[in-house]
């Protein structure tokens, strides 16, 4: 049982190293293909050597390091993301329970989930009249809908048995929603959720680069103006690397709360 | 019963009675008490020209109709009938989680209006609540059942019931962890914790192999003995020896739609009832019989 396990685990890591190489090579590839345009992976390295020497660095608003850059970010993120789920499990639980309200917000939902995050920028602009307050905004109202969507669907399937266990031993509305609708949602919401941070996550790139001031994306923007196209590279490698983990957290956070496999 | 009376008549009419008359007498007069009791039992439920129809994409389809009985207090009654038959349908109009189109039910002298916790019910596939440890599974159906009493009582209530059904050593197990009898005795005792008048059992044993299955019914007999036989207890079936073993008498009930009573079938077995015994028991070959021919119509292949 343990020598499988530690086999598992260095196979993963073996793999995962062969991945990295293999993205390294493509990378290095396309390097000679563009006759060094776009730097390759070891000069990108020597870039990312100084930026993490001293990523917390603060040289006045338009110069931080770009740990400082990263956290604002995700703080803006998990704002957003925060207010995004505060909306959308309540409403989704609703929407789940009554098929009035179902057919009251469906097509509003249907209707404002395509919309591109930068569509709504100008109105997040004109609302709180400031920048950091319309990427929060846009973040919110991009990133609530796959937890919507998931928590209602969730609400909608609970088996017929489980409702009847609460009214034959007529369990009361709170013991309803605790004992068995949130339970039998649970991993429905948290799929929804993680499928909103990485939206957040992705929006927040974009959002960023309109308002500027700071974050991973002003950051992109930023080395693109000063055209050093090392440090975008090095970015987009950050921004890959925390949504991944973003998304791991959520992942395992989903298997924790997973009756099924118990 | 009027040859008992006659020989009651004839030795109090004796003036020196022997020890052993007087033991006959006396045995006669517990037997006669306890008949004259069954009959005036009180009726627990009462069906009254109950008919149910659902509405389908067909147009109204009707799958009860006009159906009257009377269950009295402390009996176990059996429903049988082929699948589709509406069996599941007439008990749940008992639990109050179908309500009948015309007609009313009216149990423990109430209109049933809708499920309550004076009829417990034991679903087909069991209904554990799976996030939901054994403990807590009952524990949410006490809690709910009576308010007035402290944590502690309810505590002690799922202890006493998970005891009698031996699993009071599982009881931090998850359902999904155990075997499918063991799930039953768990909904069982869920619904023997809150401690209902009528007990409502929809194919309780149907998913369970046949040895463990005939474990449960003597389980269940000893639940309801321990009760003083007190609770009237409906279970749907279709399965006929277990209808025979468990039941005061059978509800046959005709093929749906628009199902009615095709014949109520007596079982005058003595209990305590024993499993091995019963079958060699000449009523039992004729009441197994009856309720084959019922049920079925073609015995043998040269039938077709």
């Amino acid at each position: 049982m343990k020598n499988t396990f530690i086999k598992n685990t260095i196979g993963q890591i073996v793999s995962f190293a062969a991945s990295m190489l293999l993205l390294c090579l493509i990378w290095q590839g396309i390097t000679i293909l563009t006759e060094s345009e776009i730097p390759g992976p070891i000069a990108t390295w020597q870039v990312a050597k100084e930026m993490f020497a001293e990523p917390f660095y603060d040289y006045g608003p338009n110069d931080k390091g770009i740990g400082l850059q990263l956290t604002a970010s995700l703080w803006r993120v998990f704002l957003g993301f925060g207010i995004g789920s505060l909306i959308a499990i309540p409403l989704g639980i609703l929407m789940g329970s009554s098929k009035f309200i179902m057919r009251l917000f469906d097509p509003i939902v249907q209707i404002l989930r395509p919309v591109s995050p930068l569509a709504w920028f100008p109105l997040g602009l004109l609302a709180f009249k400031a920048a950091a307050g319309a990427t929060i905004f846009i973040i919110t109202i991009t990133s609530l809908w796959p937890t919507l969507i998931n928590t209602s669907f969730g609400v909608v399937h609970i088996p017929e048995d489980h409702k009847n266990v609460s009214k034959a031993f007529g369990f009361s509305k709170f013991k309803y929603l605790t004992k068995i609708l949130i339970p039998y949602t649970l991993p429905h919401m948290i799929t929804g959720l993680r499928l909103s941070i990485g939206i957040a996550w992705m929006v927040i790139v974009a959002g960023e680069m309109l308002s500027g001031g700071s974050g991973i994306g002003f950051f992109v923007w930023d080395s693109w103006n000063g055209l050093s196209l090392e440090k975008i590279l090095v970015a987009i490698l950050i921004i890959g690397s925390v949504g991944l983990l973003l998304d791991k957290f959520f992942n395992t956070l989903k298997m924790a709360f997973a009756w099924e496999n118990k | 019963m009027p040859g008992k009376i006659n020989n009651l008549l004839n030795l109090l009419t004796m003036k020196n009675l022997t020890q052993e008359e007087l033991d006959l007498l006396q045995a006669e007069e517990a037997e006669t008490k306890e008949e004259i009791a069954k009959l005036l039992a009180p009726t627990a439920i009462k069906i009254k020209n109950v008919t149910v129809s659902f509405k389908s994409k067909k147009g109204l389809y009707t799958a009860l109709e006009d159906i009257s009985l009377d269950i009295k207090k402390g009996e176990i009654i059996s429903l049988i009938g082929h699948s589709g038959c509406g069996k599941s349908t007439l008990m749940n109009t008992i639990s109050g989680m179908v309500n009948p189109t015309s007609g009313e039910v009216i149990a423990n002298e109430q209109v049933v209006k809708g499920p309550g916790p004076d009829r417990g019910i034991v679903f087909q596939n069991y209904s554990l609540l799976p996030w939901l440890t054994v403990f807590q599974n009952i524990y949410e159906a006490v809690d709910s059942s009576f308010k007035n009493i402290s944590k502690e009582e309810k505590k002690a209530i799922v202890e006493k019931n998970l005891k009698m059904v031996n699993l009071w050593e599982h009881q931090h197990k998850l359902p999904g962890h155990l075997s499918g009898g063991m799930k039953q005795r768990v909904a069982i005792a869920r619904a023997f914790a809150i401690n209902p008048k009528i007990l409502l059992l929809d194919e309780p044993f149907g998913a369970l192999d046949a040895l463990t299955k005939s474990a449960m019914h003597i389980e269940l007999l000893k639940l309801w003995n321990l009760d003083n036989r007190d609770k009237t207890i409906v279970m749907v079936t279709h399965d006929i020896e277990e209808a025979i073993f468990l039941s005061d008498r059978v509800v046959v009930l005709n093929n749906g739609p628009a199902s009615t009573i095709k014949e109520i079938v007596d079982i005058p077995l003595e209990r305590p009832r024993n499993k091995k015994e019963i079958v060699h028991h000449p009523k039992y070959k004729e009441i197994h019989d009856k309720l084959l021919s019922l049920l079925i119509d073609k015995f043998s292949i040269s039938d077709y």
